[in-house]
């Protein structure tokens, strides 16, 4: 899984810059119009090296995806065998069977229990952990944020193996200290994968968020701590009335990518699934799509499921900034 | 790209009906021909037309796609032989069955290989896609004699002959002799006794095997030693005959052990079961012959303790044998000279260096009748405490059931097995209703490819 | 500024030492089974070395197996992310700086299509990214890999949030005035001014391309091109037959963590002044 969670600059303007153009009088609009199509050369010239690589790597192959999901095979030839494959339309027949799918949308379920449970405790952490490094009391801050940081840099694959080998009963020291204690702890069992998933989820990324957090809370101009103690709140008033508020943003932010990057579990559950007998072919819908369109070789079926996907997660997103008041929306 | 000397540009569809499939246009540049734009038919039509030849005297690349590790030291010693026909091996990623899903992808994007590693199981799954070459027209069927029977025929599908066998793996029973002399448990003939020994050794608090509720490949072998027969072909309709009577008998019988609690159901070959196989907890495999080097390389520290012993048989006495695993070299359909490529797979898997090679490097068992010394299988001989055990997992290749075949989307069909397995262990449900279900699944799939099916019944 | 009591100085820092302990102890885990063989691996207990480690041996064999196809994965992973990075860094200021800084009709249009790139599961861009490269003749070639990696849509997100805070329409306008060409202005001022956020762009794209799993095992078949994650990941998948990649797998992947780890470390730095900077120019 990939969370490429955007840190906002410290303190972006509010809102784009109305152009000066519109502003003016009838008399100067001619020359506003000439402003305008300047402006459009001049964006033109900036744009477009982005734009046609963003055509070929997103916007055509989601076309391709988009159309694909409409179709489906049609063979001639005894038994299949050496006859011609046809591709035909099928209107939304593969969004009619995903959605007919038990597993598909009990995949979606586990996700959101997953999100619901996860993003919240990881939000938490950091949050506590970026509070307690820019607190006065801490001692060692370059040690901790360092150590704080480092999962980020180790890639999701490589950290789900490396989490399967503390999972898996008999190899475990976690399992042996756990079970030394008494305490017959199996991480992989039908019950617990999916909060084992979510540790790795933690592990990985609660670093990074803390860092996305400390980035904002070093934008807090430092007269304002002195003016609230002067005033004599303490260290938890200063947390909750001053700094809290100024990373909300940042927050917001943070949980919009993660819930993207949930709805798209994919890796962690792939690299389990030999390890654990409770990880299916659909466990996540991304996985769902992935067996469909790599062991199945139904592309099709799979291009409609990362349609819908990718709907969830639109919906999951912004139903999630209207909850919270839009806060995050806004733009440079 | 296929060939080092011949881009493909793009596709044309699939050739018409009949024995022999698909008639394709690519848009190849053959070394030499005038700024690479002949027009090449590139496979063999219904009425064979006439695959591209090589120059004599021109040299050619071949790309060849494997996962094998230590493949290359064959294919080198071919290309030290064989400088006008270069053979480069792309090793590519196996994990979770991802070569094939390569594999479909290359065909369906026009730029497959040369020649591919593909199991036999996964043949059919090709022959949908129109990815194979027929090698019938170019003649392969003089080599026939040189391949164990049953093996040759895995790859035949009408009149058609679609790759060359090279390894197979014969189901067998590897036991921990030392742990069963030690509990005096008796190395089960039959599958009664095989339960027995189950329960005399859980007696001693460790587990005769897992039932890997994932692991459809083991599954199908246990099915077909009982004589089941999961796919049959009927005019041009595929029955899929997964709820079959051998099939229920194998099942009735694992989930009366996994309900008796005397076997594990953790996954198996993952680090947890190593782990139970290097301290006994777990002291006998229902495996193949390619787990000799499995064994030895994971559990070295009990070495001199393993015995194989052939796989437990329904009727005393009996000799029905059943196969895990096993491989072949296929012609890519797009491939620009077949005739090259078929003359390198036939090669790689009975040239008798070639073989020694391949057995190095633990293959499982050649293919080839001959070219190989039998010893030479026993790579592991200490390992198995001096026991000449090849010949166990010989005697059962030589009593495989040939009636066996696959069909089309044997991979789905293990997901399902392995996602209703899963399912069953955890809510109890019976393992017959996971029968009944990935039945109807699987019918429901292939109709899904657009094929003719039924369910057999 | 008072110093906090001393219950609040040893409660802050406990809570830190535990978080920095469950952080850390799956890197310790790496650490100490890199020393191990494949049976150690999984006879040993795991936080504890075994009794005969070698720690330069196993690692050195990883280095050498195949040829030392590893280190050839290292480099491919560095050209893959670093070229990839520095692209993508540059044309997402580019793109972010127009968005920011030239109104112009259609340009919410082009900024929410640009987001809504994000939403879609790279699992499924893949196979249709494949076909496409493939009908272009660039499928399993280093082009493969590095053109899908110089596009990052939360670049252009971030580059113009960060261009239209830090950039001020009046020293462009006095630029213009003084007769200066938008290329020139942007070179030579936008970019300057738009450092931190480029930074910040550079390392997330960087450990993106680094990280990415996906993309390359679809596109790539020759495994000379490969990354080092997928080269590791290809190895777990011989290891059935070949007991030792278990052990090298686990090297490998230490080998590929510590440069990252170090980078991290050293780069969070720099990153965390260049955004507060930033700030202070707003």
């Amino acid at each position: 899984m990939s969370r490429d969670t955007p840190v906002r600059p410290p303190t972006p303007a509010a809102a784009p810059p109305e152009p000066g153009a519109r502003r003016a009088a009838a008399g100067r609009r001619r020359r506003a119009s000439r402003t305008e199509a300047r402006n459009a050369r001049a964006a033109a010239g900036f744009l477009l090296p982005f734009l046609a690589l963003f055509g070929l790597c997103f916007l055509a192959p989601i076309g391709y995806a988009l159309r694909t999901s409409l179709q489906r095979t049609e063979r001639t030839g005894p038994l299949g065998l050496g006859g011609q494959e046809h591709e035909v339309f099928a209107g939304l027949a593969n969004y009619a069977q995903a959605l007919a799918d038990d597993r598909f949308l009990a995949g979606f379920g586990r996700v959101l229990l997953f999100g619901a449970v996860q993003i919240p405790l990881m939000t938490l952490l950091a949050t506590g952990l970026a509070l307690l490094l820019e607190s006065a009391a801490a001692r060692g801050i370059t040690f901790f944020r360092s150590a704080f940081f480092l999962p980020y840099g180790v890639p999701g694959v490589i950290a789900s193996i490396l989490w399967g080998f503390l999972y898996v009963p008999g190899i475990s020291p976690l399992v042996k200290i756990a079970q030394s204690v008494g305490w017959n702890v199996d991480f992989l069992s039908r019950g617990s994968v999916l909060w084992s998933l979510a540790n790795i989820v933690t592990w990985q990324f609660t670093g990074y968020t803390m860092l996305v957090l400390i980035a904002q809370l070093k934008a807090v101009p430092g007269e304002l701590y002195e003016a609230a103690r002067i005033d004599g709140a303490n260290a938890w008033q200063v947390a909750r009335h001053i700094k809290l508020p100024m990373i909300r943003p940042a927050l917001v932010l943070t949980c919009v990518f993660s819930i993207i990057g949930t709805l798209q579990l994919f890796a962690e559950p792939m690299v389990l699934r030999p390890l654990s007998s409770a990880i299916d072919s659909g466990y996540t819908p991304n996985l769902h799509a992935y067996s469909e369109a790599f062991v199945g070789n139904n592309q099709q079926l799979a291009a409609a499921e990362a349609v819908l996907l990718a709907l969830v997660a639109c919906a999951a997103s912004f139903g999630f900034l209207r909850l919270v008041g839009g806060h995050g929306k806004e733009r440079g | 790209m296929t060939s080092s000397d011949a881009t493909s540009g793009g596709t044309g569809g699939g050739g018409t009906a009949g024995g022999a499939p698909r008639r394709r246009t690519v848009l190849g540049g053959a070394a030499g021909a005038a700024a690479g734009l002949a027009l090449a038919g590139c496979g063999a039509g219904p009425d064979g037309g006439a695959p591209k030849e090589r120059k004599k005297g021109q040299r050619i690349s071949l790309t060849f796609w494997s996962w094998v590790p230590g493949i290359d030291k064959p294919v080198d010693l071919w290309n030290r032989r064989n400088p006008e026909v270069q053979v480069r091996v792309e090793k590519v990623s196996a994990v979770n069955g991802q070569q094939y899903a390569k594999m479909h992808a290359a065909i369906k994007a026009g730029n497959p290989p040369d020649l591919g590693q593909i199991e036999f199981p996964v043949i059919p799954g090709f022959l949908l896609d129109n990815g194979l070459r027929d090698l019938a027209p170019l003649g392969a069927a003089r080599h026939r004699d040189k391949f164990v029977g049953w093996q040759w025929q895995q790859s035949v599908f009408g009149k058609g002959v679609y790759a060359i066998p090279q390894a197979s793996g014969p189901m067998g029973l590897f036991v921990r002799k030392d742990l069963f002399d030690r509990w005096e448990v008796q190395v089960p003939g039959t599958w009664d006794e095989y339960e027995a020994a189950a329960k005399a050794i859980r007696r001693h608090g460790a587990w005769i095997d897992t039932f890997a509720p994932t692991n459809g490949n083991r599954f199908a072998g246990l099915a077909w030693q009982a004589g089941a027969a999961w796919y049959a072909t009927r005019g041009d309709t595929w029955i899929v005959h997964l709820d079959d009577g051998p099939t229920r008998k194998v099942a009735d019988y694992w989930e009366s052990l996994v309900r008796q609690r005397l076997v594990k159901t953790i996954p198996d070959r993952q680090n947890a079961w190593y782990k139970d196989i290097q301290t006994g907890a777990i002291p006998a495999w229902v495996g193949a012959s390619w787990g000799d080097a499995l064994l030895a390389g994971n559990a070295p520290g009990t070495k001199g303790k393993w015995r194989a012993a052939a796989l437990p048989q329904w009727r005393p006495g009996g000799r029905a044998y059943a196969n895990w695993g096993g491989s072949t070299t296929a012609v890519f359909a797009q491939a620009a000279y077949p005739r090259d490529a078929l003359d390198f797979a036939v090669w790689l898997n009975t040239d008798p260096q070639s073989l020694a090679l391949l057995i190095a490097g633990g293959y499982g068992f050649p293919a080839a009748r001959t070219g190989y010394a039998p010893a030479a299988l026993d790579a592991d001989k200490d390992f198995f405490g001096g026991q000449a055990y090849s010949r166990v997992f010989a005697d059962a290749g030589a009593h495989v059931d040939t009636r066996w075949r696959w069909g089309p989307g044997v991979d789905t069909l293990y997901q399902r097995l392995g996602d209703a397995f899963t399912e069953a262990l955890a809510d109890g449900s019976s393992f017959r209703s996971v029968l009944r279900k990935v039945q109807g699944q699987t019918v429901a799939d292939l109709k899904g490819k657009g094929l003719k099916v039924e369910s057999g019944g | 500024m008072t110093r906090p009591p001393l219950r609040h100085r040893i409660i802050t820092n406990a809570l830190l030492a535990v978080a920095a302990l469950y952080f850390l102890v799956p890197v310790y885990w790496l650490i100490v089974s890199a020393t191990k063989n494949s049976a150690d691996l999984f006879g040993t207990f795991g936080f504890w070395f075994s009794r005969h480690p070698h720690p330069l041996r196993y690692l050195t064999e990883v280095l050498t197996y195949d040829h030392g196809v590893y280190a050839r994965w290292f480099a491919n992973s560095l050209l893959y992310a670093g070229i990839g990075a520095v692209c993508a860094t540059l044309m997402s200021a580019a793109a972010g700086y127009a968005l920011a800084k030239f109104p112009f009709r259609g340009r919410e249009t082009i900024f929410n299509v640009v987001l809504a790139g994000v939403l879609i599961p790279g699992t499924a861009l893949a196979l249709p990214l494949y076909f496409l490269f493939s009908a272009m003749g660039l499928a399993n070639t280093y082009w493969a890999v590095l053109i899908p990696s110089t596009v990052s849509p939360f670049g252009v997100y971030l580059c113009r949030i960060y261009a239209a805070a830090a950039v001020p329409d009046s020293l462009l306008e006095a630029a213009r005035i003084d007769g200066a060409g938008e290329a020139r202005i942007f070179g030579g001022l936008g970019l300057r001014l738009m450092t931190p956020a480029l930074v910040t762009v550079f390392l997330f794209q960087f450990v993106h391309i680094w990280n990415n799993y996906f993309l390359p095992l679809v596109m790539l078949s020759d495994s000379d091109l490969y990354p080092v994650q997928l080269g590791l990941t290809s190895w777990t998948g011989y290891a059935d037959r070949q007991p030792v990649l278990y052990q090298y797998t686990v090297g490998g992947a230490l080998l590929s963590v510590l440069p990252l780890m170090v980078l991290m470390t050293v780069l969070q730095r720099y990153w965390r002044t260049g955004l507060t900077e930033g700030s202070v120019k707003s």
